[in-house]
C-alpha cells in the first residue's frame, strides 16, 4: 500500500526570535523562545507536542529543549542533514511522522548564533575533522573553500548560456531588499539600497557581490505540524501540507557537483518539484506565492525553473518581468528573504510561506493566495514542500 | 633630482613594487621618529600580552612609508594634498612588506594625480591599503 | 552583556560624540624643526631633498625646506609619558577609558584619513583641535563585537593657516579571550602555506602521485570507465579493481571563479579557480594563472602543469595556451 502524504497534515504554528547580530544569550535559549512561541502560535500547549525535528547542523539538543520549554514524552525525533538543504526536510520529516500515527504533534526548529558564533562565510578551511575532509579537499588546496565560491562557479556557467542574468540577480536583491524594508523583524527594515549601491557592494567572489550573498544572523524559527485533523481546532486556519519532498540527484557531491554534464541547473530541485507536484495534484499554474531558499541570489533562477515556472535558462527574463514583485505573477521572499531579513537556514521561509497562506504576511500581496511553495537549501541535497489552505 | 610631469603620467600606471624589510628595528625606531611612545610599537612583553608574536608597527610609520613609496616615484617638487589609509594585518619583525601602487584617477584642473596604494606583507597578507594623492608639475 | 546594559552602555558612550579631546587649540611641544625631521627621514628611508637638502631647496619652486607632510600628526603627540606614567588624561582618553571599563578593552586603528591644505615649513609652531566625532553603532567584526570611534582633528601653524586635516578611525571591541597569551618566537615566524587536502585511504596514492609531478585518472580494471575525484567503487560495473592513467593535461575551461573575500593566508592573489575538462574525459577542479582575469573566458582551452605553489604544496596549475 502506498501512502499519499497529501493533505494529511498541516501547519499549525509558526514563530520567529529577534533577528540581529549579537543575541547575547544561548542558542539552546533562542531554541526555546521559537518552539514555545510557535507551540502558543498553535494554540497548543508544551505537553501537547509529541515530536521534534531539527537539523543535523543544529548544535541544541532536541531533549535539551524539551526539558527548557516543559515539552513531556517524545515519540518520535529525527535529524536532516546537509545544512539549509534540510529546511523543508524538517517538514518532510514530521509529516510522515504524523501522517503515520507515529507523533501527534511535532516541532520542527532552527536556532543559531549565526553571525556572533561560528560564521560560516568564513569557510571550510582549518582543522577539518569531519567525514567529508576528504572530499573539500579536491577544492581547499586551490583556494575554493566558501560556500559564496562554490555558487559562484554555476553562477559562471549558467551566465555563459543564460541572458541577462546579473541584472537578474540585482532584481532579486533589491526586490527583497523592498520587501525587508518594510518588514520590522527584518534585519535590514528600512535599509533600502538601489542599483547604483549594488554596482558599488564589495565583491566577494566573482560574479557575487556582497548585496548577492545573505546575512549571517543570530535567530531562531519553529514551525509546529500537526495532523489536519487536529489543526481544524486550533487558533488559526490550518495550512495544509499538499506536499513535500526531498532529492539528492545522481553524481551529487555537497556544494561541488562540478562533475555532472551541465551544472548551470539543479537535477535535485527537479525531482523534488516533481514529486511535491505529484503528491499534490497540483501545476505551476496554481502557485500563487513562494519562499525560495536564498543564500545567493542566482540559486532562485535555477529553483524557478525546476519548479516550472519557465524554462530552462528563461528565468532572468520571468525575474525582470517583475514576476517576484507584490503584484507579480509570483510574490517571492516577501519577507526580506535570507538576503535581508534573516539567514536562519530556510526555517524562517516556512514561518513565511504559512503566514502568506494565512494571509499574515507583512508584505500580503493583494491578490488571493491559496498556495505557496517553500524551498530548502540548495547545492546540497534539498527538497520543497507546497503549502495551501484547506479546500 | 627630476619630478615628473602632470603629462608624464595616465591612469593605469603603475609606480614599481618596494620591498621593505620589517625589522624590530625598523618598527621601534620608526615608532619614535614618528613620537609615538605606546609600548607596543617598542616592548615585545606588551606586544606579547596582546596576543601578537612581537612589537607591530605603528600607523604613523605605514602612512610614512606609503607617502615615501609615492614620493620617491614622483620626485620631489610633488606636492601631497591627501593619504588616506585602512589598516589590515600586522607588521611585526621577519616579514617583508611589499609595497605597490597604481594610478587611478587625474584631475586636469588641479593636476593632481590619485595613486592607490597597498602594502602586502608575505606572511599576513594585506597590511595596508589607500592612497596617496599629490599635485605635480 | 544583556539588552538592558547595552542600552545603558550606549546610553552614556553616546555622549562622548562632539565633545573635544583637548581645551582649546594644543600646541605641539617642539616646533617644526630640522632635527627631528631628519631623524624621521632617517629611519623611514626618506631621500626626498625638499625636507633635507638645505641646498636643494632653496632653488626649489617653494624656496625653503618643508617638514613631510606625514608628519602632521606626529608633532602634537605627547611624549616618553605615554610610556613611562601613562597615557594624560584628556577627552578621548576618557572615552577609551569607558569603552575599557565594560570590556571593550581591545583596541584597534583602522583607518587615518588626511588632507593637507599648505605645507609646514621648518620654525612653525603646529596646533591640533581634535574632537571625537562619532560612535558608531554595535558592530560585529572579525576582531569581536564592539564600536568604531572616529575623530576628526584640525591642524594650524602661528598663522592661524589650516595645514591639514584628518579623521583617525578606531574600533574598541571585546577581545575573543586569549589562550595564555601565546607568546610566539619571531625567529620562528611560519610562513603560511595553502590549506593541506586530507589524505586518507581512498585519496592518498592521487596526492602521492601529484607530489611527483603526476597527474593521475582513476580507472575501472574491469569496465575502463574513467572517475575523478577518486573513490572505491566504479559507478558503472561495480568492480572495485581499478588502475590509473596519466592526464595529459590538455583542458578545457568550463567554468571559473575570481575569489576575492575573505582572503586567506597563505593563498596568492588574484586567485582564480577553474572547473577544467580533461582531455581525457574526466573534470578537475585547479587554480588558472598565467593571465588576466579579463582574457579567461569558458570554454578557452588550457595546458595545465604541476607546480609547487608553496613551501609544502605540489598542485596542478592551468596556463592557457595560445592558439
Amino acid at each position: 500500500m502506498t501512502i499519499n502524504v497529501s493533505g494529511e497534515a498541516a501547519i499549525a504554528g509558526v514563530a520567529n526570535t529577534e533577528f540581529s547580530k549579537n543575541s547575547g544569550v544561548s542558542e539552546l535559549e533562542l531554541a526555546s523562545v521559537a518552539v514555545r512561541d510557535a507551540i502558543a502560535d498553535a494554540g497548543l500547549k508544551p505537553s501537547d507536542v509529541d515530536g521534534m525535528t531539527t537539523f543535523t547542523l543544529d548544535n541544541t539538543d532536541e531533549i535539551e529543549i524539551a526539558r527548557a520549554v516543559g515539552i513531556g514524552d517524545l515519540t518520535f525525533y529525527s535529524r536532516v542533514p546537509h545544512g539549509g538543504g534540510a529546511a523543508t526536510g524538517l517538514v518532510h520529516q514530521a509529516v510522515m511522522a504524523v501522517a503515520t500515527g507515529m507523533a501527534e504533534v511535532v516541532v520542527c526548529y532552527r536556532a543559531l548564533n549565526g553571525r556572533s558564533g561560528h560564521r560560516y562565510s568564513s569557510g571550510v578551511a582549518g582543522p577539518l575533522l569531519t567525514s567529508d575532509a576528504i572530499h573539500w579537499g579536491w577544492y581547499t588546496p586551490y583556494g575554493l573553500m566558501t560556500p559564496a565560491s562554490w555558487v559562484a562557479m554555476y553562477t559562471q556557467r549558467y551566465m555563459h548560456l543564460a541572458e541577462d542574468v546579473q541584472d537578474a540577480m540585482f532584481e532579486i536583491a533589491h526586490v527583497q531588499r523592498q520587501y525587508a524594508a518594510k518588514n520590522p523583524a527584518a534585519f535590514f527594515y528600512q535599509r533600502p539600497f538601489d542599483r547604483a549601491d549594488y554596482d558599488a557592494s564589495r565583491p566577494i567572489v566573482s560574479p557575487f557581490k556582497m548585496l548577492d550573498c545573505c546575512m549571517e544572523t543570530d535567530g531562531g524559527s519553529a514551525v509546529v505540524v500537526t495532523t489536519a485533523e487536529r489543526a481544524k481546532d486550533l487558533k488559526h486556519p490550518a495550512v495544509i501540507v499538499k506536499g513535500v519532498a526531498q532529492a539528492a540527484a545522481a553524481d551529487m557531491e555537497s556544494m561541488t557537483s562540478f562533475y555532472r554534464p551541465e551544472i548551470a541547473r539543479i537535477p535535485s530541485m527537479d525531482i523534488a518539484a516533481k514529486m511535491a507536484y505529484e503528491q499534490s495534484g497540483l501545476c505551476a499554474d496554481d502557485i500563487d506565492a513562494a519562499v525560495i531558499y536564498d543564500a545567493f541570489t542566482p540559486i532562485v533562477l535555477w529553483q524557478l525553473e525546476s519548479w516550472g515556472f519557465c524554462d530552462l535558462l528563461e528565468a532572468p527574463k520571468f525575474v525582470l518581468d517583475g514576476a517576484l514583485r507584490s503584484d507579480g505573477r509570483l510574490p517571492t521572499n516577501t519577507h526580506g528573504g535570507q538576503l535581508s531579513e534573516a539567514y536562519i537556514h530556510g526555517v524562517n521561509g516556512i514561518v513565511e510561506a504559512t503566514r502568506l497562506v494565512r494571509g499574515q504576511s507583512v508584505n500580503q500581496p493583494a491578490k488571493e493566495v491559496n498556495n505557496v511553495l517553500v524551498t530548502s537549501g540548495v547545492g546540497v541535497p534539498t527538497g520543497g514542500a507546497l503549502l495551501g489552505r484547506s479546500d | 633630482m627630476k619630478t615628473l610631469n602632470y603629462t608624464d603620467v595616465s591612469i593605469g600606471d603603475k609606480i614599481p613594487d618596494l620591498d621593505i624589510p620589517i625589522t624590530a628595528s625598523l618598527i621601534s625606531c620608526a615608532a619614535l621618529a614618528t613620537r609615538d611612545f605606546e609600548p607596543c610599537h617598542h616592548d615585545k612583553t606588551v606586544a606579547q600580552s596582546m596576543g601578537l608574536p612581537d612589537v607591530f608597527m605603528n600607523i604613523l610609520t605605514s602612512q610614512a612609508l606609503m607617502a615615501r613609496f609615492v614620493t620617491d616615484w614622483s620626485g620631489p617638487e610633488a606636492v601631497m594634498k591627501a593619504l588616506k589609509v585602512k589598516l589590515g594585518a600586522p607588521n611585526v619583525p621577519g616579514m617583508t612588506m611589499t609595497v605597490s601602487g597604481e594610478i587611478v584617477e587625474k584631475n586636469d584642473n588641479e593636476k593632481s594625480i590619485k595613486v592607490d596604494v597597498t602594502g602586502e606583507n608575505n606572511i599576513w597578507g594585506m597590511h595596508m591599503s589607500g592612497s596617496v594623492q599629490i599635485a605635480l608639475p | 552583556m544583556t539588552p538592558e546594559q547595552t542600552k545603558a552602555f550606549e546610553e552614556k558612550v553616546y555622549t562622548f560624540v562632539g565633545k573635544p579631546i583637548y581645551k582649546g587649540p594644543r600646541r605641539g611641544y617642539d616646533d617644526v624643526n630640522s632635527a627631528m625631521i631628519r631623524q624621521w627621514c632617517e629611519v623611514m628611508g626618506e631621500k626626498n631633498p625638499a625636507y633635507v637638502d638645505q641646498d636643494w631647496a632653496e632653488k626649489s619652486t617653494r624656496g625653503h625646506l618643508i617638514a613631510p607632510p606625514a608628519m602632521m600628526y606626529a608633532w602634537t603627540q605627547e611624549g616618553y609619558k605615554v610610556a613611562s606614567e601613562g597615557r594624560p588624561t584628556d577627552g578621548q582618553v576618557e572615552m577609551v577609558k569607558f569603552f575599557d571599563s565594560h570590556g571593550f578593552s581591545g583596541s584597534l586603528g583602522t583607518n587615518v584619513d588626511q588632507e593637507y591644505f599648505a605645507e609646514a615649513k621648518v620654525g612653525d609652531a603646529i596646533f591640533e583641535e581634535s574632537v571625537i566625532e562619532s560612535i558608531s553603532e554595535q558592530k560585529t567584526t572579525a576582531r569581536g563585537v564592539g564600536y568604531f570611534f572616529e575623530t576628526y582633528a584640525k591642524f594650524t601653524n602661528q598663522d592661524d593657516v589650516l595645514l591639514g586635516t584628518q579623521r583617525f578611525r578606531v574600533f574598541k571591541f571585546i577581545p575573543p579571550e586569549q589562550e595564555e597569551a601565546a607568546p610566539t618566537n619571531s625567529d620562528t615566524l611560519e610562513i603560511p602555506t595553502r590549506v593541506a587536502a586530507p589524505r586518507g585511504q581512498d585519496n592518498k596514492w592521487w596526492w602521492d602521485a601529484c607530489d611527483e609531478g603526476k597527474i593521475l585518472i582513476q580507472r575501472c580494471a574491469s569496465c575502463g570507465a574513467l572517475r575523478h575525484p577518486p573513490r572505491p567503487m566504479c559507478g558503472v560495473c561495480q568492480s572495485t579493481e581499478w588502475d590509473t592513467i596519466e592526464s595529459s593535461l590538455d583542458g578545457e575551461l568550463f567554468s571559473f571563479v575570481e575569489m576575492h573575500h575573505p582572503k586567506f593566508p597563505g593563498y596568492q592573489y588574484p586567485l582564480l579557480v577553474g572547473v577544467i575538462s580533461l582531455a581525457e574525459g574526466t573534470r578537475i577542479i585547479a587554480n588558472v594563472v598565467g593571465c588576466d582575469v579579463k582574457d579567461v573566458e569558458i570554454g578557452m582551452k588550457l595546458k595545465g602543469k604541476v607546480e609547487r605553489v608553496d613551501e609544502k604544496t605540489i598542485l596542478p596549475q592551468f596556463y592557457p595556451v595560445n592558439n
